[in-house]
């Protein structure tokens, strides 16, 4: 029970920390440490929902930064493309909602400022500043963005239903892979590789307790990815805890032994995937709106490597774990950005931190299975609990087999 | 295109009866309670070929599906559809055009049998060890990179064939000490999830080898010189050499395909050390070995082979072949730390498609892949679309696959260890 308390003011300490940090640090490179603060707790979300995915569920899934390509591409797309305007512009498609129209810009792709414009600006320059129109709201993109991504997590739960292991992880790979080159491709109206611009995430700057935040103060986004994170955790440590964590790993361990025991399977494979889709779709949108650019890149095979080391080097089957694992390697990774001397050999770590890390996941994964961080929060948590695996059940009965 | 209606209504229409033909043959055959392991497959082929006139039959006889029921409705649905594309873009050069058909084939055809040489390297791996290996592209591209550096930095002049031997066997043993020391814990049963296990751990050797590469030798493209060069040949006379026509880095077929020495070389490569690799699965005894491991693991280590040595051996020669393939690619491509990912993402394609652990389906799916690439680079109205689109297609190959038939074309059931259960 003790040790139980010792953890809970540990994770009170740690979200405290979180929350004061902005206000006490004063340092020149504010900025610096609070964006890569942000990227963490970016990085924090995909982790854990990957290690609710992939440690709890079972489903190696590659596809997660896909989701997350989704959610921030149709909060993009849907800034991109929506606005509000009290005057038709009868130049574009337009639809009239009481005294406002609802005017959907044409994709016109990449263009130059001197070439021909899209539709609202050529009405704008016609209007030549009498008319105001209003931009959709951030938070109703990223509600989209949440929405398709738990869309596209139910079409893949149900498309994956009898694919395991291996196949799996092929399957998913193949669905982000062309996700990528579709958005790659449609230049038309994703902008390709030259990437869409979104609005900020309070393009009015916000006030909050008398003080009033620039829209490029970092500290609003800051707090919004933090509750991010909190929100996420909570929903996925209530849900590992409830029936459904239980009814979740019984389908990792065993399928055919759960479903006979009288667990839905389809029903909570595909939950799990919406779920944890819908928590990366979220993420993206609003790590989108932070960045303000965001580029099929972003899908790439590498980003999703990143995320899937850092949540087996915090621990893959604890969702705290993998997410403090990915605050503590995104920011040692960011500090590792710097180059010094052997003698006569420079090193440049900006390549070599990567290496280092690479080598870090191998002896992880070889070493320590649960990873570097998840043992300590079990030694607290349950030390008193035999951990229980099926392969060790096995192993014992294998030697008790030997000795007969 | 011309006429886009005729093609896109003809593809909703396939589209619509195959998905139709899928879950109703199924249904059909699960009813009478018959094997409905390859009905879908079927259903869809033969809806997307034929429409209603081919399921109804399928759907009230139930015959027994037979290698000629599995094999012609796909191809007849690939032919409906390509009419479908001709009549919908009669100007398209891959329509009117038939030395840009020829031409296409030919490269489609080279690139494949390249490719399925690298996915022989990860069947043999995955057969033998019950691992898809996420870091089969870095040995492809370690093989091009040492051969390079070999070739033309450290020993310029050096003869490429021993360079290229240097290459593989850097990759043999490479593959052979990570075996050793990150995958023998798989074998044991002590750890949950093998698989998942090896995914990561190869996951892992994959994204060390490309930064440790990228931070020795660079992030610019590299590209090697070529390694032979074609004699001169006229034929039939030096005049008119209609037949074929060599320059030293081209050979040209009938005036119309034109190949380039690299891609020829590679290919031919490919295909000795490909019947190499047969006589050695099937004449020497530790081939025969890998073999029967492949078959029944607990059987082989009764019949005194070392199923631990085998595994060994597997990764080590998975891993050599793909090297290989880029030592002869690094000569055609330009060579980055990051070449490996596009040859492995094709690989895993070609590895589900022919069947996951099936040494014939490697080659048939790389030539499938490689032909259907250039239809798709060829034909596509926008090329700059048809350019983006290519790490797409052989993905659209793999999803369709895992979706109708998970165990690809030449496909089998595993008997044992961890591979086959989906």
């Amino acid at each position: 029970m003790t040790r139980e308390r010792i953890l809970q003011a540990a994770g009170l300490i740690l979200v405290g920390f979180f929350a004061i940090f902005p206000f006490v640090y004063t340092a020149n490179d504010y900025p610096f440490v609070m964006h890569v603060l942000t990227a963490c707790f970016f990085y924090a979300v995909l982790a854990s929902s990957w290690s609710m995915l992939a440690g709890y569920a079972g489903q190696f899934s590659f596809g997660h930064m896909g989701f997350t390509g989704i959610g921030a591409y149709t909060t993009a797309l849907f800034c991109h493309y929506f606005y509000l305007s009290p005057v038709p512009t009868e130049l574009c498609t337009e639809f009239q909602f009481g005294d406002q129209y609802l005017v959907v810009v044409d994709a016109i792709g990449v263009t130059s400022s001197t070439l021909t414009q899209d539709c609202l600006r050529q009405a704008m320059t016609i209007w030549n500043g009498s008319v105001e129109i209003t931009p959709m709201p951030v938070w109703l993109g990223i509600t989209l963005g949440t929405l398709m991504g738990g869309l596209f997590g139910l079409l893949i739960g149900l498309l994956v239903l009898p694919l395991r292991a291996a196949y799996l992880a092929l399957f998913t790979l193949g669905f982000s892979e062309i996700l990528r080159a579709a958005i790659s491709a449609e230049i038309a109206i994703t902008r390709g590789q030259a990437g869409i611009e979104l609005p900020y995430l309070f393009d009015a700057g916000i006030t909050l307790f008398g003080h009033h935040f620039d829209k490029t103060d970092k500290l609003p986004p800051y707090f919004v990815m933090l509750f991010l994170l909190l929100a996420c955790l909570a929903i996925m440590v209530w849900l590992a805890k409830s029936k459904f964590g239980l009814f979740v790993r019984a389908l990792r361990e065993d399928q055919d032994a759960a479903a006979a025991l009288g667990v839905n399977t389809t029903r909570y494979k595909i939950l799990v995937f919406v779920l944890t889709s819908m928590m990366a779709a979220a993420a993206g949108a609003v790590m989108a709106h932070y960045i303000r650019i965001i580029t099929p890149n972003n899908l790439m095979i590498l980003q999703m490597s990143l995320v899937v080391a850092m949540a087996v080097i915090g621990g893959v089957e604890s969702v705290v774990a993998a997410a403090i694992g990915a605050i503590a390697i995104n920011f040692v990774l960011e500090l590792l950005r710097n180059s010094f001397e052997i003698g006569p050999i420079e090193v440049d770590m900006t390549i070599w931190r990567l290496v280092v890390f690479g080598v870090l996941l191998m002896i992880t994964l070889r070493f320590f299975r649960n990873g570097l961080i998840a043992p300590a929060i079990n030694y607290f948590l349950r030390g008193h609990v035999a951990a229980e695996t099926v392969a060790k059940r096995t192993a014992a009965m294998g030697d008790a087999e030997a000795e007969t | 295109m011309e006429f886009p209606h005729i093609f896109w209504w003809t593809f909703a229409w396939m589209m619509f009866w195959a998905v139709t033909g899928s879950i109703a043959i199924r249904h059909a055959y699960l009813r009478r309670d018959l094997d409905t392991s390859n009905a879908p497959f079927v259903g869809a082929m033969l809806g997307a070929a034929s429409g209603p006139l081919g399921l109804i039959p399928l759907y009230l006889n139930t015959p027994t599906i037979t290698t000629r029921l599995m094999v012609a409705p796909p191809l007849a649905a690939v032919s409906v559809l390509m009419i479908a594309f001709g009549f919908a873009d009669p100007e398209n050069f891959c329509v009117s055009n038939g030395s840009f058909i020829a031409s296409q084939i030919v490269n489609g055809l080279i690139i494949g049998i390249i490719y399925g040489f690298m996915a022989l390297g990860l069947t043999l791996i995955f057969s033998i060890l019950g691992v898809v290996s996420f870091a089969h592209g870095e040995f492809y591209m370690i093989g091009g990179m040492i051969t390079y550096f070999l070739t033309a930095v450290w020993f310029p002049g050096m003869n490429p064939v021993i360079a290229i031997s240097l290459a593989c066997l850097t990759a043999f043993v490479l593959g052979a000490v990570f075996e050793r020391m990150f995958l023998t814990p798989m074998y044991g049963g002590k750890i949950d999830r093998p698989v998942e296990y090896g995914i990561l751990v190869t996951f892992g050797l994959a994204f060390t080898i490309q930064y440790f590469v990228q931070a020795t030798a660079g992030a610019n493209p590299l590209k090697a010189a070529r390694y032979f060069d074609f004699p001169r040949i006229r034929l039939p006379t030096s005049a008119d050499p209609w037949l074929i026509k060599t320059s030293r880095g081209n050979m040209e077929l009938f005036d119309t395909v034109s190949i380039s020495n690299p891609r020829f070389t590679a290919a031919v490569m490919c295909i000795v050390v490909f019947g190499l690799l047969l006589l050695f699965l099937h004449r020497t005894w530790q081939g025969k070995g890998l073999r029967a491991v492949s078959q029944d693991r607990e059987a082989a280590a009764i019949a005194g082979i070392n199923p631990d040595r085998m595994n060994m051996l597997a990764f080590a020669l998975g891993g050599m072949i793909a090297a290989l393939a880029g030592a002869m690619l690094v000569q055609a491509f330009s060579w980055l730390p990051q070449v490996g990912a596009i040859p492995a993402m094709r690989s895993f394609v070609i590895l589900v498609l022919g069947g996951l652990g099936s040494v014939p389906g490697a080659f048939v799916g790389g030539v499938i892949v490689g032909l259907f690439e250039a239809a798709g680079t060829g034909c596509l109205p926008d090329a700059q679309k048809a350019a983006s689109y290519i790490p797409a297609y052989g993905m659209i190959i793999l999803t369709l696959t895992l979706l109708l038939r998970p165990t690809g074309l030449f496909g089998r059931r595993f008997a044992s260890g961890a591979h086959g259960k989906f």
